[in-house]
């Protein structure tokens, strides 16, 4: 690893003087489960790091409010995944969370850390002699021609096909959450839609942050179709491994047993956290029913663009949206 | 064996050593931290095969704190250990860092040395090598693959084609056939414990504590590298962290460590991180199977041919010997074997639990239970009316076969009877589709030199110092239960030693012949103490009183045994660290361990995951040496299985060479959700003829034949066969016969 | 936050098992290697070195993480707990290191130290309610050995007898 400079930060007003301070490719140290795990390989090399793992104003999260969720960007996701309150009312939240890694890191990994969780590519985390423009602008994707099995069906470039491989945001994307953030010009608010790029001809940008921003808090408008919302996750094991495919669905069924409101992103397909609104307006005015949460799970998957050895996530996510419309519809009040 | 005594307590049969791992107590080779310790990190290669034209140490050697930077240019003076197949020591024979030639992508080109481990790591990144690239080869289907008949380039009796009666004829005569290939992936042991070691130097003697299956291939490997006399050379490996036979030989990195530790005057650590350890050392090669299988109208089998070609590397030649064991699975007349290399740019293959049983098994039990289906029988009937008494191969009796007994065991406690013959036919309430599957395993048993030393104290204690290796499957266990029955002492009164050059010669203990081994030479020392007490040939032992009456504070006994048949040759060469088997063809009879699994899988009918909520397994390994750890090895050989069926593969990129998916969250064994109820049950006859308590090998024919039995568990639940390992999500989903994927 | 010099070493002050520990830390340094190569707390493994494998698994303020993706100054003020720390003072071993050696739940041992102290946070969280439970929120601990069986059986024996 290659020597960085440390700071830590009390506050979150703290944090961003600290950050400007700390100098150009200074970075935000949180959990570390991303960061200093892509440091040690030097994948990551920031000459500077500001501590936020203590930072009291990032770390509260409530879910009692009546317009809006809040979590604090600095909350563990094995504290929030525990919440009663969410569990019970939106449980494709909580799924997508404990069902992310394992325990231990979650305990470590904040919700805010979480959300810029970086790729897990192999020939992005391999290093040399991988071509990668994600990692060394113009050296190529080593992926686009070689196992892309695990790679992206929806926003991928010539330049990099890399998946999003985080399981919070893909959820959060369907709930329509903002997130804050915090920055040497002061506060703003974006929606997570918009916080992730997509690779374009600049892979190694993945986030729409200014230089200095941290992010603060993240929230969720309330609505009656968390009740009624699931997050499911196919892995090649059982648990403590990334999505090959995830679906988050959050719907409400009517008195005559026809989705109302409904909500539908899709996971470990995609470059960044992908809503899919074409599936949710499949969904819409339809009787819950197989051939119902079928149609939804093909119009996901409708514009899939596949590579060499991905072709079967189009199958396989069309059959889990269905699933998770199903676990959802049965979860939802009528 | 119970004792006579009325008032002595049952014998605690639970692991020996389990306190020391359970508080941490428990040292392993790199938990050592002497004084003066410095650390050690390697820097590799990048390219599929080459050679360095340059190499620029600078940037590393400028580091605070580094002290040292071998490389190819700072002459080591290294003889190659020679190959552990090919009558020398080593994981291999090519020694890196002593020339410019980069064999494999992985292969090591530095080992920085510097005060801490901060500096060592950040120094081997700035390693900075040139290339000149040359071509190369590392799949069974990349050209450039050189493929040599093993009987051809090794013609030694063991190694030779296996040819009884007339096979072809008896095939093609047959009216019911099955002629398929079988694909399978190279695939990592990945042991928890890294790769690594700690090293130093007492005057002109080498210190060496690595966790290591084969301390004495250490110890004279070591010492025909450095020039130097064996006897200068200590090995200490009391803990393995898990073996899995990539620890079974001298590992590349010792010898320069040595080197390192001699300039330095200090010791030297290093743990090769998990990715490096992918290319490091050894691994289980690909390979590719053609079975054909004949029977008759009613379910005989006739004939059976098995063709394989396995991957090895370009400078070593891994034997193999699959058909060995497939051979012996039925009572099948004509049977033919061919045996393969296929040369590729990688490190060299070697040892992984079962490492052709495992493979062999899963190839040839898949095509017996296709055979079973193409002949309209029920798989477990089919099996049982092919069995045998008699090895096929030899025509001698087996010194025990206990194999039908362990298929119907195994059937009533799994309830075989209940299930439907027709695939695809089962459900559960959940709607998953249910497959119950069947396989048969089998294992050479071999047997080696070995010793032991004992010795009785008048305080009622004895200390083993043995020829063995611990790495979990509980040698320790089974030596205290050996010599606590025997003399009628409480196990905590038997200490013991092993993996230790100071005290034993260290044979490497692997092949499962570790128990029978090291129990024989304990056996033979117990008969010679008594002698020496003037006890009764059998029966408890007052030892406290026994030794007192001696007048002595200890008395000792040693032993030294052979396997049948094996003669001062063999234990000359055990001696000399270098590999003395004997089996599984003795005079007179043959010996197997042998092993039935029953395997239930459901299958989710949407996405296509397959589960594995329970599996039966009974083995017969004749005597049960220690009834505890024995449950367990059996239960993580059904661990193995699972993950070799439905999970592990070595990736390769063709175009970059090397592992690609070289880490433990790429590389994806099986965690504790993906492991459901595991019943494990052994037969327990004793095989007097084999061995003087009548142990056979376990650690690897208990996973022999489970992913068989997955795989024709995953038949039946969907009537799809899958032939090439792992079976996947995506292998499941387009053989459902479901709507094809719309592009 | 006014610029200072660049820090790339700290004073770290934090407790081993209920040891003080003071000790100067190179910012880049693991937890893990802080215990193992500094300061001879060598319970806690090294299997991955990336949070793949759990082997170095530590309560840190009472909650489990992998030790080996914890920076050591992240520990600062903070109450590490690892396998040489469950054990009773007179070496009476905890409920579950007896479970652990009661249904053999290990091989190796190398992954026993990182299982122990899962299991025990396991139990504090709450989340060893039935086996299937147990086998989620135990599968961030690899064993090689395939000793998940015994594992799980230790950590709901204890559940049982805690329950009582």
């Amino acid at each position: 690893m290659r020597p960085f400079a440390y700071t830590t930060a009390g506050t979150a007003v703290e944090a961003v003087a600290a950050l400007a301070a700390a100098g150009p490719g200074a970075r935000l140290l949180a959990g570390g489960t991303t960061l200093y795990d892509l440091m040690k390989l030097e994948i990551e090399t920031p000459p500077a790091v500001v501590d936020v793992h203590r930072v009291a104003d990032l770390a509260g999260f409530d879910t009692s409010g009546e317009r809006e969720l809040v979590f604090g960007a600095g909350a563990r996701m094995a504290d929030v995944a525990e919440d009663g309150r969410l569990r019970r009312d939106y449980p494709a939240l909580t799924e997508s969370l404990w069902r992310a890694a394992s325990q231990q890191l979650r305990n470590m990994a904040t919700l805010g850390g979480n959300l810029l969780q970086r790729t897990r590519c192999p020939y992005f985390r391999g290093g040399e002699p991988f071509a990668c423009n994600k990692r060394r602008p113009g050296s190529g994707c080593a992926a686009q021609e070689g196992l892309d099995r695990s790679h992206a069906l929806f926003g991928g470039s010539d330049d990099c096909i890399a998946v999003y491989p985080g399981d919070w945001a893909t959820a959060l994307v369907a709930f329509d959450a903002e997130v804050d953030v915090l920055g040497p010009g002061g506060a703003r608010s974006l929606p997570l839609a918009r916080l992730h790029r997509e690779p374009g001809d600049t892979p190694q940008l993945e986030h729409t942050l200014e230089p200095g921003e941290l992010i603060t808090r993240i929230r969720v408008p309330v609505t009656p179709a968390g009740r009624g919302s699931a997050y499911l996750k196919i892995r090649d094991r059982e648990s403590y491994a990334f999505a090959l495919v995830s679906a988050a669905v959050a719907l409400t069924v009517d008195g005559d047993g026809r989705v109302g409101e409904c909500r539908i992103a899709v996971g470990g397909v995609a470059t960044r956290p992908w809503r899919v609104p074409a599936a949710e307006q499949a969904l819409r005015g339809q009787p819950v029913s197989d051939a119902s949460a079928r149609a939804a799970g093909e119009a996901a998957f409708a514009g899939a663009r596949p590579g060499r050895h991905n072709a079967f996530k189009i199958e396989l996510g069309t059959r889990t949206v269905a699933d998770a419309v199903r676990v959802a519809a049965g979860r939802a009040v009528r | 064996m119970s004792s006579p005594h009325a008032d002595v307590q049952p014998v605690d049969t639970r692991r020996v050593d389990a306190r020391e791992k359970v508080t941490g107590a428990a040292v392993y080779a790199t938990d050592l931290h002497p004084d003066q310790l410095a650390h050690a990190v390697l820097a590799t290669a990048t390219v599929g095969r080459g050679r360095i034209t340059g190499l620029d140490t600078a940037a590393a050697e400028a580091v605070p704190g580094v002290l040292l930077v071998l490389t190819h240019l700072d002459h080591l003076d290294l003889q190659s250990p020679g190959f552990v197949m090919g009558g020398g020591y080593g994981v291999q024979s090519l020694q890196p860092l002593l020339d410019e030639h980069i064999a494999y992508r992985g292969q090591a080109v530095a080992l920085v040395v510097a005060e801490t481990l901060i500096a060592a790591t950040q120094a081997a990144k700035l390693v900075r090598a040139d290339y000149e690239p040359e071509p190369f080869a590392v799949t069974l289907d990349s050209p450039g693959v050189e493929r040599l008949s093993q009987p051809a380039v090794i013609p030694l009796p063991f190694l030779a084609d296996l040819d009884v009666g007339d096979a072809e004829s008896a095939y093609a005569a047959a009216p019911v056939q099955i002629d398929a290939v079988y694909d399978q992936p190279a695939q990592h042991q990945n042991p928890m414990e890294l790769i690594g070691a700690t090293v130093w130097w007492r005057g002109d003697t080498v210190v060496v504590h690595e966790g290591t299956q084969n301390a004495s291939a250490i110890r004279h490997g070591l010492a025909r590298q450095l020039g130097i006399d064996p006897a200068n050379v200590e090995v200490v490996s009391p803990y393995t962290g898990g073996g899995f036979g990539q620890k079974n030989s001298l590992q590349i990195h010792i010898a320069p460590l040595a080197v390192a530790a001699r300039r330095l005057g200090r010791p030297v650590k290093l743990v090769v991180s998990r990715t490096q350890l992918f290319h490091h050392t050894s691994f289980r090669p690909a390979s590719r199977h053609r079975i054909r299988l004949g029977a008759d109208e009613h379910g005989r089998m006739l004939a059976a041919l098995h063709d394989v070609e396995h991957q090895t590397s370009r400078f070593d030649l891994f034997p193999m010997m699959y058909t060995e064991t497939t051979a012996r699975l039925y009572g099948i007349g004509d049977f033919r074997g061919r045996q393969t290399f296929a040369r590729m740019d990688t490190q060299s293959p070697g040892f992984m639990r079962a490492p052709f049983e495992h493979p062999g098994v899963f190839a040839f039990e898949s095509a017996v239970d296709e055979l079973a289906y193409a002949a309209q029988r029920d798989p477990l009937e089919f099996r049982l009316a092919n069995d045998t008494t008699a090895d096929p191969v030899t025509g001698e009796p087996f010194s025990s076969r206990h194999l039908a007994q362990c298929l119907r065991r195994g059937a009533k406690l799994f309830g075989w009877s209940a299930r439907q013959w027709q695939p695809a036919s089962m459900r559960a309430d959940d709607g998953s589709l249910v497959g119950w599957g069947v396989a048969a395993g089998a294992y050479p048993a071999s047997i080696v030199p070995s010793a032991a030393h004992l010795v009785a104290s008048a305080d009622g204690r004895i200390r083993v110092g043995v020829d063995g290796h611990e790495m979990g499957q509980g040698i320790r266990s089974a030596i205290a239960l050996l010599v606590a029955e025997n003399l009628g002492l409480d196990v905590r009164h038997v200490e013991i030693t092993v993996g230790d050059t100071r005290v034993a010669t260290q044979h490497l203990t692997a092949g499962s012949w570790g128990t029978a081994s090291t129990l024989g030479a304990v056996h033979a020392a117990l008969r010679e103490l008594r002698k020496q007490l003037g006890a009764d040939v059998s029966g408890p032992v007052d030892l406290a009183a026994a030794v007192g009456a001696t007048g002595r504070e200890h008395v000792e006994s040693r032993a030294e045994t052979l396997g049948p048949g094996q003669t001062e040759q063999d234990a000359e060469r055990a001696r000399q660290g270098l590999v003395a088997l004997a089996g599984p063809e003795f005079t007179g009879y043959s010996t197997f361990s042998w092993i039935a699994h029953f395997v239930e899988v459901r299958v989710e009918p949407t996405t296509c995951r397959i589960r594995v909520p329970r599996v039966v397994s009974v083995a017969d390994c004749g005597r049960v040496a220690s009834p505890v750890t024995a449950a367990s090895q059996v239960r993580g050989g059904i661990v193995w299985g699972i993950g070799a069926c439905l999970r592990e593969a070595g990736e390769v990129d063709p175009r970059y060479g090397g592992w690609l998916n070289a880490s433990l969250e790429e590389y994806p064994v099986p965690v504790n959700a993906d492991i459901g109820t595991l019943d494990v049950d052994f037969i327990g006859e004793p095989d007097l003829r084999f061995h003087p308590v009548g142990v056979k090998g376990l650690g690897e024919v208990s996973m022999v034949g489970v992913a068989a039995a997955v795989a024709n568990a995953v038949y039946h639940a969907t009537g799809v066969r899958h032939r090439r390992l792992p079976i996947r999500i995506e292998d499941v989903l387009a053989g459902t016969g479901l709507p094809e994927p719309r592009l | 936050m006014a610029a200072t010099e660049p820090v790339y070493e700290v004073e770290l002050s934090c407790a081993v098992n209920g040891e003080p520990v003071h000790v100067r830390v190179d910012t880049r340094e693991s937890l893990l290697d802080l215990l193992r190569e500094r300061l001879g707390v060598t319970g806690a493994k090294k299997g991955c070195d990336h949070g793949q494998c759990g082997a170095c698994t530590v309560h840190l303020d009472g909650r489990r993480v992998v030790s080996c993706l914890t920076p050591a100054v992240q520990a600062a003020g903070a109450d590490v707990t690892t396998v040489e720390g469950v054990a009773g003072p007179d070496g009476e071993l905890h409920p579950l290191q007896q479970a652990f050696i009661d249904h053999d739940a290990l091989q190796c041992g190398y992954c026993t130290p990182g299982q122990i102290m899962s299991g025990l946070a396991c139990l504090a969280e709450g989340h060893a309610g039935d086996d299937d439970e147990v086998r989620e929120y135990m599968s961030g601990n690899l064993c090689r050995c395939g000793a998940y069986a015994g594992i799980v059986a230790a950590v709901r024996a204890v559940a049982e007898q805690q329950g009582r």
